[in-house]
């Protein structure tokens, strides 16, 4: 077996492993040293990942795992939102007890998402998902002093353990009436699996813990509360790599496993996508705090992107890949000042961000930016991504009224979210009442993550060409051969 | 790939090649390039925000020199140096530039009394706390002019003329905290904007009836069909008219000139002598194949047949050239008397069109720009020496105390009133009177004739109060003169004032409209004289008629006596014959009446009823959806599970 497929996957658990001991020799002084080295390490394995040394393609335990342009697409944006939250939690080393276990822990979630993206078995699908799920729900509590924090980690277990246990249940069946885990010997033989309502239902429930992650309609309670209680630099992890781990496999599932059944239930997941996307974006508007609303338009995102997978079209992937290369840039952007202003004010109110144009015209830039690449403005990230989605929803619109009204909710959404993202630029410009205008310092670390994010955000939106050529590539890796024949009526290729 | 073609586009910037042509983009792009580095930055320091846009446009001035040359002189003809700017459906524009004499003339014009302008002003706004605006809003203008002047089509030119429009808003409104200028600046704007939609209109209909908005090829489709716009022939040429109408300041939309002087005199003396208000005869010299072509009109306008654009112009221009003129006379600030003599000029080059000698009023339209550019700045040096005093009878004496500002001053008074032989004044008013004479109007020559003699008793009244007698104020008595940067550019322009007419300009001109044309035998300075002595006679005639009634009016009196003799007539002129109150009381009520009524419309039925009524309904749907999200984990996996169920129920439908 080919070991240095899986090179990145055993880098980062040493990594980990290696912040952990150094935490046993390391004075408590100089524990932001843990940081840079953590930071450093991620830095050298994300240029290692994108740059012409990434594993060639293959497959290893059998089919388990598999190194190809989708895994390849995905693995650089996890270390990517890796490096961006430990350069992040650096500046505040020291007020987190146990600084040490924050970042080998943020270093296994990674480990779990890059087993995710080369996901090819139902099980290794679940066991990364709750190597991911676990080490969050750590994370989420991390504040233990903040009853807040402790609240929304028992919100997250529990609701993560209900979800895990739906999919696990879910797997069994389709063990049960498969006989294999494996994504490409079920989509060979899935016309036949299609008629059995066994194999269905445990596809459905598997589904539903992939619902919950990227939470989405009817399975998005959590992401609100946890949103806010989390530590806002576990948020911003929750937001970008958890979420795209969650879009990662679900893709995979759909097009590698059951390019079928996904044609035949596209219907389905594109009524949840609207609603998803309406029920973000209507219960975003009237919140007062930044990162529940930031959690309201994640379920928001979450629909948008469900949009793009109900196109069935290698569009509709490209699409998503190209939203999520754009969203996590953006996100990690908007995290990046929203966890220097709350630890700052020790709160997330929009007043706490009133009058930041002035205490820090850094952050408060920042942050617009972020907020307006959210809202999918032109020329920023967030523009390129939320076109193309909506140009493969509308190849199917003129043939099929449900993709019309689909198109015209996700208008009406982005209609929406443009009063709710302006209303804290607004608050950051021209605050109804007077703040405290002290200057906010910003620390190193955190600057050079936000200029990762700013510049990714504004070249990603003015030069999208790189960015969706490797969506493509990655997205028409997500055809199995044997399935290229049974496609669908309205599975469009160029 | 939508991405690709996207990057594309980007990428596709025009290739500049090496031909002398070219030189006129960088002379376009040069004030605009001062401009956006004074506004983006260096406003802050006077020094750099003066240098800056003083070496642009003194750049521009030695490039335009550089073009004139070849293509004003040496005959070469200029290959359209243009690239794709609108391709829309059957439009098509180009963003060129079009080099030929009329056009290299001009900027020698625009960026040679810009120079001058600037420098003085760096003397004149001393101190001024908004100095770098000033600099960054002129150079705007600049630019904004040179655009209008090298457009080679109707689109570009109206986008420079809007550019116009509001770069000046800037300048008059400069000293924006006074209530006058900002009701000055604003309208100068609104007025301007009333002749740019028949402008708009007319372009609109041009590009209809010919399929092109570049001036060459509406030439050639004109000349291939000449009855191309049908019975709209004239309404076109008229809505064409109507945005010089606005810009040139002709009557009925002459209001705004004379409030226009609000602004820094330097501005004034940039705006209405050498730019803004030219621009409006200049576009009817570039467009002039526009109103050649046969006149028509459509059925309920029959009664005009027999009348042309061009008369109609023609009149108007002769109207204003008369009414300002009579307005002159009774003005007691020394820049109305200034703008009144402007809008008198102005009307005399629109006639000079309508009377189908463009060569004329182009020719009038550079002698013009420089002494009247003169004369304001001078007025400028006037107003300097005297604390802000403008009204002319609390000055006096001025001669003895401003002896370059007096010399000068009186070189441009000359010129403006027509001093035989010595001045350019004198050929380009001549050649108008030869061309409405030409032209078979007999009735607008006695009217230029007419005007002609008002010009020399208006100006002469100024220049004896204002300079002559005993001084009549503390002020006026402890005048000094103006430092060099204020002085030497008067000396500058006093040059062109007596000899640009000894060049042959006016052949030059006539040679760019008409290119059968011959020069007269026995030219030379005494041509007037010999080929048509009629307007030379009458033009001298006027002069010493209208000179010696000035002086026996208004030598060693201490009080206007014309107010007495004349009576209400007098109140009238003073009061510009009511033009204002007029539209006061008609369409201010008019126009009062139909915003309020959009606005009543715009409150209850867009704002109130859709926007809020929208807006009010999405926030408690969101409010409501909220409750469900009620922090209760009970809840929570209640609604998880029976999510679940929905979601398998719905899949096996």
């Amino acid at each position: 077996m080919n070991y240095s497929l899986l090179s990145l996957e055993i880098l980062v658990t040493l990594l980990g492993v290696a912040v952990l001991l150094g935490d046993l020799w390391i004075p408590s002084s100089a524990r932001r040293l843990l940081g840079y080295v953590a930071a450093t390490g991620i830095g050298i394995l994300l240029t290692y990942a994108v740059g012409t040394a990434a594993p060639p393609d293959g497959t290893a335990f059998g089919g388990m795992f598999v190194v190809d342009a989708l895994s390849n697409y995905f693995k650089g944006f996890f270390l990517l939102s890796a490096l961006v939250v430990v350069l992040l939690t650096i500046g505040s080393s020291e007020s987190i007890s146990g600084y040490a276990e924050y970042c080998a822990l943020i270093l296994f979630a990674t480990v779990g998402m890059l087993f995710a993206a080369s996901a090819n078995d139902f099980v290794l699908m679940f066991v990364a998902l709750e190597l991911i799920t676990v080490t969050f729900f750590i994370l989420v509590s991390y504040s233990r002093n903040r009853s807040g924090s402790l609240e929304a980690g028992v919100k997250y277990l529990i609701m993560g353990a209900l979800a895990s246990g739906f999919m696990v249940f879910g797997i069994a069946l389709i063990f049960g009436s498969a006989g294999t885990t494996q994504f490409y010997e079920i989509a060979a033989r899935q016309t036949e699996l299609g008629r059995s309502p066994v194999f269905l239902i445990g596809l459905l429930l598997t589904l539903v813990g992939l619902g919950f992650k990227i939470a989405a309609v009817p399975f998005q309670m959590w992401a609100p509360d946890v949103y806010q209680g989390a530590p806002a630099t576990t948020t911003a992890f929750l937001a970008t790599g958890s979420k795209a781990a969650g879009f990662a496999l679900l893709l995979r599932v759909a097009f590698s496993a059951v390019p079928d059944i996904t044609a035949h239930w596209s219907r389905l997941i594109l009524g949840l996508g609207v609603v998803t996307l309406l029920y973000g974006s209507l219960c975003a508007i009237p919140q007062r705090s930044v990162k529940r609303l930031m959690g309201y338009s994640s379920i928001a995102n979450a629909g948008y992107l469900l949009l793009g997978v109900a196109a069935v079209s290698l569009n509709g992937s490209t699409a998503v890949l190209t939203y999520l290369g754009g969203y996590i840039f953006t996100v990690l952007a908007g995290f990046a000042v929203i966890a220097v202003v709350t630890a700052q004010s020790n709160s997330d109110d929009v007043s706490a961000f009133a009058g930041l144009g002035q205490r820090s015209p850094l952050l408060a830039t920042g942050l617009t930016v972020s907020l307006v690449s959210l809202a999918g403005i032109p020329p920023l990230a967030g523009f390129f991504g939320k076109f193309l989605l909506l140009k493969s929803i509308a190849a199917h619109a003129g043939s099929e009224r449900l993709y019309l009204v689909a198109l015209l909710a996700a208008c009406v959404g982005v209609v929406i979210s443009l009063y709710y993202y302006f209303g804290v630029v607004r608050a950051m410009f021209w605050p109804r009442t007077v703040a405290d205008l002290t200057p906010i310092p910003v620390d190193g670390p955190t600057r050079l993550a936000l200029g990762i994010c700013l510049i990714g955000v504004l070249y990603l939106g003015v030069f999208p060409n790189a960015l969706v050529q490797g969506a493509k590539q990655a997205a028409a890796g997500l055809v199995p051969q044997t399935a290229i024949a049974a496609q669908p009526v309205h599975a469009v290729h160029h | 790939m939508d991405a690709h073609a996207a990057q594309h586009a980007l990428a596709a910037t025009p290739a500049f090649s090496s031909r002398p042509e070219d030189l006129a983009w960088f002379i376009l792009l040069l004030p605009l390039i001062a401009s956006a580095s004074i506004a983006a930055g260096v406003r802050r320091s006077t020094f750099l925000s003066a240098t800056l846009s003083i070496g642009a446009v003194v750049a521009a001035f030695v490039l335009s020199i550089a073009l004139f040359l070849p293509f004003g002189l040496g005959g070469y003809v200029a290959v359209p140096s243009t690239f794709s700017w609108i391709h829309a459906g059957d439009l098509n524009v180009d963003l060129g530039v079009a080099v030929d004499r009329l056009s290299v003339l001009m900027l020698l014009i625009v960026t040679g009394v810009s120079s001058l302008v600037q420098i003085y002003s760096t003397a004149y706004l001393k101190g001024d706390s908004g100095y770098g605006r000033y600099f960054g809003s002129i150079s705007l203008f600049t630019f904004a002019m040179l655009g209008i002047v090298l457009a080679d089509n109707l689109v570009m030119m109206f986008v420079f003329w809007e550019l116009v429009g509001v770069s000046s808003y800037l300048l008059i409104g400069f000293w924006f905290e006074k209530p006058s200028a900002a009701d000055a600046a604003k309208k100068a704007f609104l007025t301007n904007r009333l002749g740019d939609f028949g402008f708009l209109l007319g372009i609109l209909m041009v590009w209809s009836a010919t399929g092109s908005v570049q001036f060459a090829g509406i030439a050639n489709a004109l000349a291939l069909h000449p009855a191309a716009l049908g019975s709209l022939a004239s309404i076109a040429g008229l809505l064409i008219f109507c945005g010089a109408m606005g810009k040139s300041a002709q009557f009925p939309l002459h209001v705004w000139l004379p409030d226009a002087m609000e602004g820094p005199t330097p501005v004034s003396a940039l705006i209405h002598a050498a730019t803004m208000v030219a621009a409006g005869v200049y576009m009817l010299c570039r467009a002039y194949v526009i109103f050649q072509i046969p006149g028509a009109w459509p059925a309920p306008l029959g009664f005009l047949s027999g009348i042309s654009a061009l008369d109609i112009i023609a009149a108007i221009g002769g109207f204003t050239a008369l009414l300002a003129a009579l307005m002159a006379v009774q003005q007691d600030d020394i820049k109305r008397i200034l703008a009144y003599s402007t809008l008198s000029q102005l009307g005399y080059m629109v006639m000079a069109v309508g009377c189908g000698g463009p060569a004329a009023a182009m020719y009038h339209l550079t002698t013009h720009a420089g002494f009247k550019a003169l004369l304001f700045l001078g007025a400028g040096a006037v107003i300097h020496a005297c604390h802000h005093e403008q009204n002319i009878w609390r000055m006096g004496g001025l001669w003895r105390r401003l002896p370059v500002t007096f010399r000068t001053f009186a070189i441009g008074t000359a010129a403006l009133a027509g001093l035989p032989i010595l001045t350019s004044g004198f050929y380009s008013k001549d050649a108008i009177l030869v061309s409405a004479l030409d032209g078979g109007h007999p009735v607008l020559f006695g009217l230029g004739v007419l005007v002609a003699a008002f010009t020399p008793f208006y100006m002469l009244r100024l220049v004896i109060v204002a300079f002559f007698g005993p001084a009549r104020s503390d002020a006026a008595s402890h005048a000094h003169e103006a430092p060099a940067a204020m002085t030497w550019p008067l000396i500058a322009l006093a040059v062109p004032s007596v000899a640009v007419a000894w060049l042959g300009l006016g052949d030059f001109l006539s040679a760019h409209f008409d290119p059968h044309f011959h020069a007269h035998e026995g030219g030379g300075i005494f041509g007037p004289f010999n080929h048509a002595p009629l307007a030379a006679m009458f033009g001298t005639g006027a002069l010493l008629f209208g000179a010696t009634a000035a002086f026996g009016v208004y030598w060693g009196v201490a009080k206007d006596p014309l107010p007495a003799q004349l009576g209400c007539l007098s109140r009238a002129m003073r009061d510009r014959f009511y033009f204002d109150e007029l539209y006061e009381a008609v369409f201010v009520p008019l126009h009062d009446m139909i915003g309020r009524l959009c606005g009543a419309i715009d409150r209850w039925v867009f704002s109130g009823l859709i926007i809020r009524g929208v807006h009010g309904s999405v926030e408690l749907f969101g409010r409501g959806l909220r409750l469900v999200q009620t922090g209760n984990l009970q809840t929570y996996t209640f609604l998880f599970a029976a999510g679940v169920a929905v979601v398998v129920l719905l899949a096996t439908i």
